[in-house]
């Protein structure tokens, strides 16, 4: 063989070493996603009444429901009719609600996703950025007081559940203190910008993911603080806050990115609490409502969307990674 | 470095409250009061004859903890029972199994960490009915995974230990080698990961109460009873309060515990993280 096609070949088996993990994890993604609509599916097809007699209402004769079931397709087998719900999902037609007003789902979607968005990526900042400072502090001051504390504060905030600390935060800033808004949707809202209504939530939310990030980067950097390099460059007199910020910051921070990624979907995911009881109109309060009401349609949107967004964002940080870490980009070659 | 032996004071005092809390459980629901109807004005303060004082409909909150209690803790051991069968049959199976089976369990295990546990128990709970049943078979649907995958690395890290290959060696058959040779070790461990994840599953069963998906009314929770407490916070804080205080109180005290054993049985893996 050529010296051509040997590199060629080479290059090729490097672009898949480095293509196939990504590729079997979008495959996994898609897999399970497709699982969890099947399972949502065959469960409502168990459960008692259906699409028809939600929208027909308690008054309506049988013959009546029959009628509307008729007209919504409701009356063919159900494999079919999940495959033709996959259809339309693929191309993003989630057709409409079955309960109350028909109202396109699509738009209830184009409503939510932003606010949740908006609320993610500012816990995810805050998170961050308070994670890597608190987790670098406490890896400099190791086993003494500031790392204690911060610490015990992170164990906190791993354990204290979403729906514990959000009452007690309106409780003390909105209702004693009266600084904050009760909750996001009041009917009187007064002209005021949008972060005050965001602040609660957004901490609630920040609280889990932060005292991870916390723990994560202490722990990477008391790992990073016990290299060679580092005591050659202590050595070699490097003043301490080059050494902290240049030299071992960047090392350590590479298994915090990932751990940001995976935060960023529990997330968008995990607002459900948040949402509902702070009466934000997301994604999260979408999903829980369409449960109660029992419609089924706008259940299966918001779950696969919200997987979707789940997947693709941890599908992200896969690939963004090798290109921050050459360390990575190596060993998947 | 000198390795600090024996448990924590922590430790002992997560299990002095645990136990405590289960007495509460079997005793508290009737103790004093009945917990499900009327005994009192709605919003009592604490006194001797409500300790804890009454809610919104006038019932006991005392009594309604202890049975938030009981129920929690039924759901948190049956969950973590189911998932730990599943898991260890999962778990021994996709190391031990011949390849057909082995693989496909595999991804399937993977497949599951793909998409995240709480939607997916709130989308099973959600669509089916609502109630301790559907609770039970949501989370321990989401449960499983973690605890297959702990088996298969502790199976994996012990499989090539000289004496499980002796036993092989002097002609133990497989099921004979997994019982006696192998599974002995992982009790530790397994107990000791159960305990955190009890706690996990608590906090995803309140969770669920909490959003009304879970345990429904007249039955009491805690995730229900920090909804209603939610509600009124305004004119009657401590209705809050209480539920509030003793799930988190749970959730430190199995934490500790697991941490203890864990400390205990894998002293390598007493870190902080």
């Amino acid at each position: 063989m050529s010296e051509v096609a040997l590199t060629q070949n080479r290059s090729r088996a490097k672009f898949w070493s480095f293509a196939r993990p990504i590729l079997l994890r979008l495959l996994y993604g898609l897999v399970s996603l497709l699982f969890i609509s099947l399972i949502t599916f065959v469960a409502d097809e168990i459960a008692p009444g259906d699409a028809a007699t939600a929208r027909a209402g308690d008054k309506a004769s049988l013959a009546q429901v029959e009628k509307l079931r008729e007209e919504m397709g409701l009356n063919r087998p159900w494999p079919i009719r999940y495959v033709e719900f996959l259809g339309n999902a693929s191309r993003l037609e989630f057709g409409e609600t079955t309960v109350g007003v028909p109202t396109p789902i699509n738009k209830l979607l184009a409503e939510s996703l932003p606010i949740s968005m908006k609320i993610a990526v500012m816990a995810i900042c805050l998170a961050a950025f308070f994670g890597i400072l608190f987790g670098t502090i406490a890896a400099i001051r190791e086993n003494k007081l500031a790392d204690r504390g911060i610490l015990s504060f992170s164990t906190l905030g791993v354990t204290i559940p979403n729906y514990v600390l959000l009452p007690i935060l309106v409780y003390v800033f909105a209702l004693q203190l009266d600084v904050l808004p009760t909750s996001y949707e009041l009917p009187d809202r007064q002209v005021a910008p949008e972060i005050f209504y965001l602040i609660i939530p957004v901490v609630v939310l920040a609280l889990r993911p932060m005292a991870t990030l916390t723990r994560l980067m202490r722990a990477s950097m008391v790992d990073t603080l016990k290299q060679e390099f580092v005591r050659l460059s202590v050595a070699k007199g490097t003043p301490p806050f080059r050494l902290y910020a240049v030299h071992c910051f960047r090392n350590a921070l590479i298994p915090v990115l990932t751990a940001i990624g995976t935060s960023f979907g529990y997330l968008l995911t995990g607002s459900f609490v948040v949402e509902t009881a702070y009466l934000v109109k997301g994604i999260g309060f979408l999903a829980i409502d369409a449960i109660t009401k029992k419609d089924t349609p706008l259940i299966l949107a918001t779950t696969l969307v919200t997987g979707f967004l789940f997947i693709i964002v941890n599908l992200l940080v896969d690939l963004v990674l090798p290109m921050v870490d050459p360390r990575i980009r190596e060993s998947q070659v | 470095m000198k390795r600090k032996s024996g448990l924590s004071p922590l430790f002992w005092i997560g299990v002095g409250y645990l136990v405590l809390l289960v007495i509460f459980a079997i005793v508290g629901p009737n103790m004093r009061h009945p917990f499900d109807v009327k005994v009192g004005g709605p919003f009592l303060y604490p006194s001797d004859q409500f300790w804890f004082g009454t809610d919104e409909q006038g019932r006991d909150i005392f009594a309604r903890l202890a049975y938030g209690a009981r129920t929690s803790l039924v759901i948190g051991l049956v969950v973590q029972s189911i998932a730990v069968t599943v898991g260890l049959i999962v778990g021994v199976a996709s190391v031990y199994a011949p390849k057909w089976i082995s693989i496909p369990i595999q991804r399937f295990t993977d497949g599951m960490f793909a998409f995240p546990d709480l939607l997916l128990a709130i989308m099973i709970v959600g669509v089916f009915q609502m109630g301790v049943g559907p609770v039970i078979i949501g989370l321990s649907f989401t449960a499983w995974p973690a605890m297959a995958r702990l088996v298969k690395n502790q199976i994996a890290t012990l499989k090539d230990r000289e004496f499980v290959v002796a036993a092989q060696a002097m002609g133990a058959k497989t099921p004979y080698l997994v019982i006696k040779h192998i599974l002995p070790h992982l009790w530790g461990v397994i107990l000791a990961v159960m305990m955190v994840d009890v706690a996990a599953t608590i906090l995803a069963e309140s969770t669920l109460s909490f959003l009304g998906i879970g345990v429904q009314p007249p039955e009491p929770s805690w995730g229900q009873m920090i909804a209603v407490g939610n509600l009124n916070k305004n004119s009657y804080p401590l209705m809050l309060l209480w539920p509030c205080l003793i799930l988190s109180l749970t959730i430190f005290a199995l934490n500790f515990v697991g941490d203890g054993l864990r400390a205990l049985v894998d002293p390598k893996k007493n870190q902080a993280i």
